[in-house]
């Protein structure tokens, strides 16, 4: 079975291989096994409460049971840009007009913000391509809400994500080859895997601090400001069913989109509903329709996937094995959601 | 021999005829009948000292033929650029990116809008008949004026600028124009120029836009021309940097052209220039010469040659004595051509 669970130093050479097979794109998972480390560490001790709770990553692991490895993680940063600097572009309008010269022009402008500060952040959402179905990518992102959800208190109000924004079949982001490398003189992928190695200080050496106008860009550069690459919009189209919406602000190194919402608001958040558990003999079943269910516990997080029959009004049956897993027992309670809404399928 | 003098209102005509056929392309004068009646008023209530342009005067200056009466350039001074409003430039400067960990140190040029020029003492509205380039009588038209600034020192400031017309193509565009204003303005570099001939300056608050520009996003074409003065430009270039002027800092918002400026007191024409009493004769000998009178609202100047020696007095060429509108004993400014 498919189980999540708070990542562990043990998955360190799981998560090494997952990092190389991520290429670039996904900041946050960069191919350095000492940074994994540190990551991992990181993680570790803001289960085990050893962190103020702003300075929290928790980083969530989706364990293959039967093979004993991780096959994918997805992360939640309880608030960003307090240890370095949170940068975005936010893309604005502006207005030239002059009633004597009879012209009226609007153009886009770049300023460079800190705006998003202090909000907290899903992020490094990665799965093994080997496991991209089964609705596993859903599996790992929904999970977070539902730890938000019982633990709001260690979050900011606001959640975003950042999406990584569109580069050409080439994998090169045309609003860097533009605008970054005018700047930083080096490729994408380098500037990114700094980022990644968390030491941003290069970005405030070499940033341009004053707004861009977007009119100076090239032609693709402009179109591709708050697009998503290709392999991104699966992760998107699901935020956006949460009730995550674009910010207005975009990445500053390739315009991806930055998506936001209101905790409160997040769907999973809104709807996800608690049960009692009723441990049973396990049956088979070909049931279609799945629940993600979550022990609600802190350090010995939890979370799985269970058929939809076996949710009743007031209570959830629970097959033994996957109790075991869940570590719950008849009497605890635990949180539901629907895996999709109805108007997914 | 050719005259400058200050322009009449009775110069429409002849101004008009000058600037629309020779000053083909570009110029800081209008094309515009009413506009430039208006730069010629603006000038005669100048020299007469009246109080509705206070601080804020204009002085057009025409060169005549006297003998055909015709009107062949045109020269003007503001003595307070942006007459009362803001005068507008790009200041050119450098910051440093500079990073360890990327191992990058680059210079990066950029554009901030600037009215540091607003109030100075302005030399501009210079044209003149394409046939007389390279004579002496362009020498004498752009001269002239500092010639006149001398004697009236305390009417003008310390500094002087010039804005040098920019680099356009053969079918009348300006790459830094189209790399920048164009996208902000939505029209082209001939009719920006003939608005801002014509306009109020209040446009280019509204248009123009506000933050600094990185050159390295300009385009290629852009950057070569910034700084760069026109090819109808070099004749006027050569004689500003023979007099002292030096390009600085600042160039043009709409087509990167360069503003050059000097301090007064170290321009040639300032520095050379002599006065003494003069003493009619027949002969025209010696070298050649800028001669103006003293006057303020009937200044003259032109071209003759002269012998200069110790003492107080000159001799020179009874005709020019009377071009100047001067007798025996009267005193000239003079410099060498």
């Amino acid at each position: 079975m498919m189980l999540i669970r708070p990542i562990a130093m043990s998955d360190l050479d799981d998560l090494f291989k997952m990092a190389e097979s991520s290429g670039v794109g996904v900041t946050t998972l960069p191919a350095n096994r000492e940074l994994l480390q540190a990551r991992i560490q990181l993680s570790e001790r803001s289960f085990a409460r050893q962190l103020e709770p702003k300075e929290a990553n928790y980083l969530f692991a989706l364990e293959d049971s039967e093979h004993g490895r991780i096959v994918g993680v997805s992360a939640i940063e309880a608030s960003v840009g307090l240890r370095d600097v949170w940068y975005n572009y936010r893309v604005c309008q502006s207005v030239y007009a002059s009633k004597e010269l009879d012209v009226h022009t609007t153009n886009e402008t770049l300023y460079l913000t800190n705006d998003l500060t202090g909000c907290s952040e899903v992020c490094t959402l990665f799965l093994d391509e080997h496991y991209r179905h089964s609705a596993n990518g859903r599996f790992l992102s929904k999970c977070r809400f539902l730890f938000m959800r019982d633990y709001q208190d260690l979050f900011d109000d606001r959640v975003i994500a950042e999406m990584r924004g569109y580069s050409d079949a080439k994998g090169h982001s045309l609003f860097w080859e533009s605008l970054g490398r005018v700047f930083f003189q080096t490729e994408f992928s380098r500037a990114d895997y700094m980022v990644g190695t968390g030491n941003k200080s290069f970005i405030a050496e070499l940033m341009p601090k004053y707004p861009i106008y977007v009119a100076f860009l090239s032609e693709q550069a402009q179109r591709v400001i708050g697009q998503v690459h290709d392999n991104t919009k699966p992760a998107l189209s699901m935020l956006e069913q949460e009730g995550f919406s674009f910010s207005g602000l975009v990445d500053i190194f390739d315009a991806g989109p930055i998506v936001e919402a209101m905790v409160a608001n997040v769907r999973a958040v809104r709807e996800s509903s608690t049960r009692q558990v009723v441990v049973e003999q396990e049956h088979a079943t070909d049931d279609k329709q799945y629940f993600l269910v979550s022990n609600r516990a802190f350090d010995r997080f939890r979370a799985a996937l269970l058929p939809a029959r076996l949710v009743r009004q007031d209570t959830i049956s629970i097959p033994e094995s996957i109790a075991l897993n869940l570590q719950v027992n008849t009497g605890d309670t635990v949180r539901v959601l629907p895996l999709r809404y109805q108007e997914d399928n | 021999m050719m005259v400058v003098r200050p322009c009449r209102a009775s110069d429409l005509a002849g101004v008009e005829k000058v600037v629309t056929q020779n000053v083909a392309r570009i110029s800081s004068v209008p094309h515009n009948r009413d506009k430039l009646s208006e730069r010629i008023d603006h000038s005669i209530r100048s020299f007469a000292q009246d109080a509705s342009v206070e601080g804020m005067e204009f002085y057009l200056f025409v060169l005549e033929d006297p003998e055909t009466g015709e009107i062949r350039g045109t020269s003007g001074i503001a003595a307070s650029a942006g007459n009362g409003q803001p005068f507008f430039n790009y200041r050119l400067d450098d910051l440093i990116h500079s990073s360890q960990q990327l191992n990058v140190h680059q210079k990066v040029p950029v554009l901030y809008l600037s009215h540091a020029l607003t109030g100075k003492t302005q030399l501009s509205s210079f044209a003149i008949e394409s046939g007389l380039h390279g004579t002496e009588a362009f020498s004498l038209l752009s001269r002239a004026r500092l010639l006149f600034i001398k004697q009236h020192r305390e009417k003008f400031g310390d500094e002087v600028i010039v804005e040098l017309q920019g680099v356009v193509d053969e079918n009348g565009d300006s790459p830094f124009w189209d790399s920048l204003g164009r996208h902000f303005f939505a029209m082209d570099y001939a009719t920006i120029e003939h608005y801002q001939g014509i306009k109020s300056r209040s446009f280019i608050t509204e248009m123009m836009p506000p933050h600094p520009i990185y050159v390295p996003l300009l385009s290629e074409a852009a950057r070569q021309v910034l700084g760069q003065p026109d090819s109808s430009a070099e004749e006027t270039c050569r004689l500003l940097y023979r007099e002292g002027f030096k390009p600085g800092e600042f160039v043009d918002i709409f087509d990167g052209g360069p503003t050059l400026s000097a301090p007064l007191e170290q321009l040639q024409t300032i520095v050379n220039a002599r006065t003494k009493s003069v003493k009619r004769t027949e002969s025209s000998m010696g070298l050649r010469y800028l001669v103006s009178n003293q006057s303020f609202d009937e200044f003259r100047c032109t071209l003759g040659q002269l012998t200069d020696g110790i003492g107080d007095t000159l001799r020179l060429n009874s005709q020019v004595v009377s071009q100047l509108g001067l007798e025996d004993g009267d005193e000239v400014h003079y410099v060498a051509v």
